[in-house]
Parts: structure tokens; sequence; C-alpha cells
């Protein structure tokens, strides 16, 4: 990575403006509004990517809901040697035994940690298990999982913002960007 | 269950990579279980067949990495689309170089790309070992030349002997909650 980080000129492109991820966060907040009127629900957030989405999309619903956060670790983790097996680094703080529970994500790509988390989660005995991610990225996708609420498709494009990351950066920017290859592989993509 | 190491004698460096991240997040898999005739000659003879390099058995989904060259990932097109024609039921994905190259992106594996993929790549580590693999030769299949035939001529070899690596999830997870 360079060693100079410029954030905005470190992006090739803006995928989505804030005005359009704003939008989209209030119109998926009034669908889940309407479809758990009058149901006890419990966001979980999965750190630290979803952590903007999830502060937004929980001000655009307008019914009661419960709030909880989870991490897990990331395959290659801290270091450049195999990591082993995946750990949750952050349990859920209540139970969620019969209640009903919205998985929040800010991007679904391969399915692997979602995969997981669908598992572990269920092994809690909620009600109902749903989906909601900001961004589906389909190509990249190894485990078919049903979402249930998407806010935008995007290509196969390596995106930052909006929670978003790499290497720990750009994810304080306020629109889903782009990152230009040279950021990451010092050459243009081919 | 026995957690110790399986040695998986991996064709490349990618796909030894592969199963550490399906191990990581407690994805069972087998390694090239299933061989799929998919050319006869006139006797009936199967000439050519396909065996994904991984089964992943919970998602009932086959992976074939290819991240070699161009020439190469055209004749695994082919037979790919071979494949899919003979056996339409088949939940088969191919993974190709830049998919790969996304993969180790998305992990912070980027720099080791160099040696996990292309001819580099090739002749992995052993499952459980520590990597990087070094340049070295690989058996390539023969693609004969031969009359099409078809599955209904003959689909043995489905339960050619396969490695097989099935994920511990409960030694993996905190609290052993998850249902694999």
């Amino acid at each position: 990575m360079n060693q100079s980080i410029t954030l905005h000129s470190d992006v090739a492109q803006i995928l989505l403006t804030e005005d359009e991820i704003a939008t989209k966060v209030r119109e998926l907040g009034a669908r889940i509004s309407s479809d758990y009127r009058d149901r006890p629900l419990t966001l979980v957030s999965v750190l630290k990517g979803s952590l903007p989405f999830m502060a937004d999309l929980m001000r655009a619903i307008d019914i009661p809901v419960r709030i909880d956060l989870m991490e897990v670790s990331s395959y290659g983790g801290s270091s450049t040697e195999s990591s082993g097996l995946v750990r949750i680094l952050k349990d859920l703080s209540a139970s969620i035994v019969g209640e009903d529970v919205l998985i929040v994500e800010d991007i679904i790509d391969t399915g692997l940690t979602l995969n997981y988390l669908i598992r572990y989660l269920r092994g809690k005995a909620p009600a109902s298990l749903r989906i909601c991610t900001l961004l589906d990225k389909p190509a990249r996708r190894l485990v078919e999982i049903k979402l249930d609420y998407t806010g935008f498709t995007i290509p196969d494009q390596f995106v930052v913002g909006y929670g978003l990351d790499y290497g720990e950066l750009y994810r304080n920017l306020r629109y889903v960007g782009v990152l230009r290859p040279e950021v990451y592989s010092g050459a243009p993509e081919g | 269950m026995d957690c110790r190491p399986v040695t998986v004698p991996f064709a490349h460096a990618s796909e030894a990579e592969m199963s550490r991240i399906l191990d990581f997040y407690a994805v069972r898999w087998e390694y090239e279980p299933h061989t799929f005739p998919i050319l006869w000659n006139l006797d009936g003879d199967v000439v050519e067949s396909f065996a994904p390099d991984f089964f992943l058995p919970d998602l009932d989904l086959y992976l074939e990495m290819t991240t070699l060259r161009q020439k190469l990932v055209r004749k695994k097109n082919r037979k790919l689309r071979r494949l899919r024609e003979l056996y339409p039921d088949l939940n088969v994905k191919l993974f190709y170089a830049r998919d790969f190259r996304a993969l180790m992106l998305k992990y912070g594996r980027l720099a080791l790309i160099d040696g996990l993929s292309g001819t580099l790549g090739q002749v992995a580590a052993p499952h459980g070992s520590p990597e990087v693999p070094g340049p070295g030769p690989r058996d390539t299949p023969p693609v004969d030349s031969a009359t099409v035939g078809g599955p209904s001529v003959s689909v043995a070899g489905r339960k050619r002997a396969g490695r097989r690596r099935v994920a511990a999830p409960e030694a993996s997870i905190n609290e052993g909650a998850i249902q694999a």
C-alpha cells in the first residue's frame, strides 16, 4: 500500500454518492418497518464495515428495535500466514432466543462470512433470521444465500467507503467508491 | 472427531490456499472426489473426463480453480461447458485467476499472489504445511481427440477415490454453537 494515504484522490470513481446511499437507506428502513410492524426486531450489525450502514438504517426504521453487535475474525487477519479458524471476536450481548433477528451487513461477496454467521446465529434459536445488506457483489459469490433486503447490486470492483476499508482505511468516506488499483497493487489491474 | 491435519497433495498452491480459506470458514470440502466422463470414443471408452478440484457437500457445489495461462483457461472452459451439457444438475463454479486475485485482495494477501497463482503456484505444499511453494512440473491430463459421446454411455467414475477434508467446526468456533 502507498505510504501516503490521500483518501479522496485514491478513489478512481464514486460508485454511490452520499445522497444515493441516504435515499436507499430510507427505502430499506421503510420496508423493514412495514415488514416487522408489531414484531419486536433485533438488528445485528457485523463490525466493523457495517457500522455506518447500521447507524443510518436503525434511524430510518420507525418501529422499536434492539441492536446488537458482532465481530468475526477475517481470513488473513493480521498476518500473512494462514490464520487457522474463524473466531467470534465479539459475540452478542443479549439472548436472541425467540427473537426476530435481522443481520445488517455492509457487503456480501463470497458469502463465506455470512454463511458462517447464519449457522452460528441459528444455533442461538431466534424466531426468524433474515439478511439486510447495503451492497451485493454477486460476481464473487461462493455460497448462495437468500438476501432479504439489498440496497445496491454492484459490479465486480474493489470498493471502499461508507464503512468499507482497505487496510483499515477509507471507512470514513461518505460515499462508496472504487479504489485505484495502483493503491493496492502498484500497477493497474489487468 | 479427528482434527489432525490432513495431508492433501494439491496440484496447485491456489488450491491449497482455497482449502485453508474453506477451513477457516468451517466449510466442509473434498478434494477431487468425483470424476465425470465428458468424452467417449466409438467403443464407448471414456477418453476425457473432468474432476473438479473441490466438492463442498453442504453447499452441493463443485469448485474448479484455474489460475493458469489463458490457453489452459480456454481448455478448461470448454471442458466445463461440456460438463454442464452432460450433467445439467451439477452446480459448478469456475474460479478464474481474477477471482482468486480478488479473494487475495479482500483478505489482504495480495502480496502472495505471484506464489499462489500461475506457473509459480504449481505443485503446492501439502495441506497443513506452512507453504509457500516453488515452481515445479505438473502432470496435465491428456486430452485425446475422440468422438463425442454422452452420459447415457457411461457415467462411471463418479466415485473415484478423492481426498477428503472435513472441517471441524466444533473445534473452531467459540462456544461450539455452530450447526455444521
